[in-house]
């Protein structure tokens, strides 16, 4: 099998079946979680009662982690459906590296929020959240060029031709 | 004692990662290798002890002991697992196949901090040493 194809076929099926990655479904867990984290952060400087806000951040922050780890899971295996020592696995090493940094900065995002009460999120907990969602952008660019232009676990273009072929109407 | 089992576990992970990213890497998962891991054996095994990992690191968090004890309990299958994989690669270790790769460290480590692992969750989920 070629180095690409390889890529492009799961390692077990835990990692979701060909053409049906688990990974990019999974990590919409904590992309969502934590950009709703970051929208609860900056409404409590703006709202009359933030201690609600401050809370559910730190719920959210959780809920993040959590789903990271998951995501994080199946996307361990993914990576090493990657020939080593390709551009690809260069970039994927990279992605994880940065979603295990930004996971990591979120625990503690976590635990330093321990005992939110009512006032709003402090300004350094907020930039912590702003820079680990900012890096979490950039490992988010380099998930989706391993996908969308490298075509890892993306199923081969034999199988995407059968989706174009014209049905007859019956 | 909680947060020990947690540094053992993540140090065995690492382990683990180690020689399933070797496994993989030869083509150890794929029909017609060499390997005498079976790939359910191993993935079972990666599967079980990764989501216990994850629900100790929220039982380390929130304190709950069910939380405890169903992690320790998906840890007894993946450590037996881990035996039938360790008693396939004692014979393999010399005839050249994938697992054959393996640094005996490794296996030797992962193995270790596995048992101590076991052993420091059912003492913590026992209640023992605080957390």
């Amino acid at each position: 099998m070629n180095p690409m194809n390889q890529a492009k076929q799961p390692v077990t099926v835990l990692a979701g079946r060909y053409g049906h990655p688990l990974h990019p479904a999974l990590v919409a867990v904590p992309i969502g979680a934590w950009v709703a984290s970051f929208v609860f952060d900056i409404a409590s400087h703006l709202v009359s009662d933030p201690g609600f806000l401050a809370q559910g951040s730190r719920w959210l922050i959780a809920v993040g982690v959590l789903g990271a780890l998951a995501a994080a899971l199946v996307g361990f295996l993914d990576l090493f459906a990657i020939p080593p020592g390709t551009r690809a696995f260069r970039i994927g090493l990279l992605h994880m590296s940065i979603n295990l940094a930004v996971t990591v900065a979120y625990a503690i995002g976590f635990l330093i929020r321990d005992g939110a009460g009512r006032g709003p999120v402090s300004w350094g907990q907020l930039a912590l959240s702003a820079v680990a969602l900012a890096a979490l952008g950039v490992s988010g660019y380099l998930g989706g060029e391993l996908a969308y232009h490298y075509g890892v676990r993306v199923a081969d273009e034999a199988t995407q031709a059968r989706g174009y072929i014209r049905e007859e109407k019956v | 004692m909680a947060i020990a089992a947690l540094i053992t576990w993540v140090i065995t992970a690492i382990g683990g990662f180690v020689m399933l990213g070797t496994w993989i890497s030869r083509g150890g998962h794929r029909p017609g290798s060499d390997t005498r891991l079976a790939p359910g054996l191993v993935f079972t095994h990666f599967a079980l002890a990764a989501i216990g990992l994850v629900l100790w690191i929220v039982y380390v968090v929130v304190h709950n002991t069910v939380l405890a004890w169903v992690a320790f309990v998906l840890l007894v299958p993946a450590a037996l697992l881990g035996f039938a994989m360790l008693a396939r690669w004692i014979p393999a270790r010399r005839t050249g196949t994938v697992e054959s790769r393996f640094p005996v460290p490794v296996v030797i480590g992962h193995g270790l901090f596995a048992a101590t692992t076991l052993v420091l969750a059912l003492l913590a989920a026992l209640g023992m040493g605080g957390s």
